[in-house]
């Protein structure tokens, strides 16, 4: 009897030592592949879903080989600027003109006469809606990276990236002043501008908005370039400004809030007027990874377009169901 | 099957030797040997021509093999005169930061550095290569940065600018900075194989393990691989000037 237990003991012994040789050699996987110095992005990727208020309504594909820039008209026309060309759909996406262009343009407005201001790398550039070319204005510098365009009475106001200042324009081409340059005796900090991405917006009352992008700020000026007022501050989490320089672009709601997009973690907020964060329209899931330069506009019914440079594609997102309670 | 083969090739390899051992002996004394032999002997030339010996084989043999061997090296030393040395380096565009180029090299630490591109960099505050992601304040407290070994240095240049700079021979060629250079920043930090610590292997044993297949051998006239400003994906325009 007690032979037999120590044969099944040893037995037992042998099929375990069995076991772990064979787990050993096909199941446990070596540890060569694992990064002791893994930086994991993805957990700063995944946002609170619960703070996206917003869906994508629809979205459409332009023509254009690369796109930069996104304008609306008072009556809601789309016009997308890019590579050798701008486009214009309607309002439903619905393409009505191709207009080949020689170069690229960064950025487009559209002022209240429904002339189209295309930013190209140094200079602007103005055509009518059939796609004539009205007027050429001089080059802002041999260094000048033209990223936004805006327009407010006879005043044009326009982005230099690579001079890291804002020109102050009329509607003529005659150029007026220089806004944002650093003056410690006015309080000015200058602008600080890592990356080419640098906008621009008209608020509810006609003001200047400026993003400061690499001190997380929104900085408001007067027409006579005086800072009257700044907004933002750095940081990951869902109210702050990621990265070393953000937000990327921005739109204004006719009730003065704020719309945003950033780079590095790509997702797209809104902020009250007094800068305040009231909830994201798009989290980083809704976009490819790497996707930089989501420049956006704010409809008169509240949609919001976003255009999407990597996916080549306007996305129009509105309000969930949910929220509106219709 | 093989065996046959190699008997049926084996008389046409002969003949092929023993053409080039007649080759080589025409071409090296053919003048004097006209001289002195008669007409007669010439005569008979051609029926002596298919009897060999064992002594003209094995000296034709010879002079074929050191002929083909100088052949080969001047071919070799011609080759890498015009091509030059060839050295590893790895394709920052192709890098995935998985970090092997620190735990895969033969040397400690490795000969992967990360090496930055200064006409890129915007000389942030919040520099995305430097701090970690959460961090509350922007300082060089060791909590704060991202490079487990401290090799990444942030020295003030003027409000609000900051300049950072590698110590190499604390770097130790993880890649941390770089994903997080080229995830929120433009992209200024990039590793590079060093070419005054690599040794070169015949097969580079991070290249062997390299996911993204970045390795290569390049030109040692051009051994760094470094992307540009302009370079940089989805941007519409240069980086802005400091």
């Amino acid at each position: 009897m007690k032979r037999k237990i120590i044969i099944f003991g040893a037995l037992a012994l042998l099929l375990l030592v069995i076991v772990f040789i064979a787990w050993d050699l096909f199941f446990n996987k070596p540890a060569g592949n694992e990064n002791p110095y893994a930086y994991d992005l993805k957990s700063l990727r995944s946002g609170d879903s619960t703070q996206i208020l917003f869906a994508e309504e629809q979205h459409f594909s332009t023509g254009l080989p690369a796109i930069h820039g996104i304008a609306l008209d008072k009556s809601d026309h789309i016009f997308i600027a890019g590579e050798n060309g701008f486009e214009i759909y309607d309002p439903a996406g619905k393409r009505e003109a191709a207009i080949p262009i020689g170069g690229t343009a960064n950025c487009i407005h559209v002022d209240q006469a429904g002339q189209i201001y295309l930013g190209m790398q140094d200079h602007v550039e103005i055509y009518d809606q059939k796609g004539r070319q009205l007027k050429t204005w001089n080059t802002c510098g041999e260094d000048a990276i033209i990223t936004s365009i805006a327009a407010e009475g006879k005043d044009v106001y326009i982005a230099d990236a690579g001079n890291k200042v804002v020109y102050q324009y009329d509607v003529t081409g005659a150029f007026h002043k220089k806004i944002g340059e650093k003056d410690p005796s006015r309080k000015i900090p200058g602008f600080v501008v890592p990356s080419p991405y640098f906008d621009l917006g008209i608020g509810r009352k006609g003001e200047l908005w400026v993003v400061n992008p690499g001190r997380h700020h929104f900085e408001q000026y007067n027409g006579d370039g005086d800072i009257m007022s700044s907004w933002g501050e750095a940081g990951m989490s869902m109210d702050g400004f990621c990265g070393c320089c953000n937000p990327s672009n921005f739109a204004i709601f006719s009730d003065g809030s704020f719309v945003t997009s950033e780079k590095g973690i790509e997702r797209i907020k809104i902020y009250g007027p007094d800068g305040v964060f009231k909830c994201m329209v798009a989290g980083p899931g809704s976009f490819v990874e790497g996707t930089r330069g989501l420049d956006l506009a704010v409809d008169s019914k509240n949609r919001i377009l976003v255009l999407d440079p990597e996916k080549n594609q306007v996305r129009i997102f509105t309000l969930k169901k949910q929220v509106t309670g219709k | 099957m093989k065996a046959r083969g190699a008997i049926r090739t084996f008389p046409a390899a002969i003949a092929i030797i023993r053409t080039i051992a007649n080759c080589l002996k025409q071409t090296s004394s053919a003048s004097a040997k006209q001289v002195r032999i008669n007409p007669l002997q010439k005569m008979e030339e051609p029926e002596n021509n298919h009897k060999i010996n064992r002594r003209k084989f094995l000296g034709a043999g010879v002079r074929a093999s050191v002929l083909l061997g100088l052949g080969g090296v001047a071919a070799l030393v011609l080759k890498q005169s015009v091509a030059g040395n060839l050295v590893w380096q790895l394709d920052p565009a192709k890098c995935v930061q998985c970090g092997r180029c620190a735990t895969s090299c033969v040397l400690t630490p490795s000969a992967v550095k990360c090496v930055h591109v200064y006409a890129m960099c915007g000389y942030c505050d919040l520099c995305g290569g430097y701090f970690k992601p959460e961090t509350k304040t922007l300082t060089t407290a060791a909590e704060n940065q991202l490079c487990p070994t401290s090799a990444l240095k942030r020295k003030f240049i003027e409000d609000p600018f900051f300049e950072y700079t590698v110590d190499e021979p604390l770097c130790i060629g993880c890649g941390k900075c770089v994903k997080g250079c080229g995830a929120f920043g433009n992209g200024s930090l990039q590793l590079q194989v060093r070419h005054n610590r690599c040794v070169n292997c015949n097969q580079c044993s991070i290249a062997r393990n390299c996911p993204a297949d970045a390795y290569s051998r390049v030109p040692a006239s051009k051994p760094y691989l470094l992307r540009q400003v302009g370079d940089e994906k989805n941007l519409t325009a240069k980086t802005p000037r400091r």
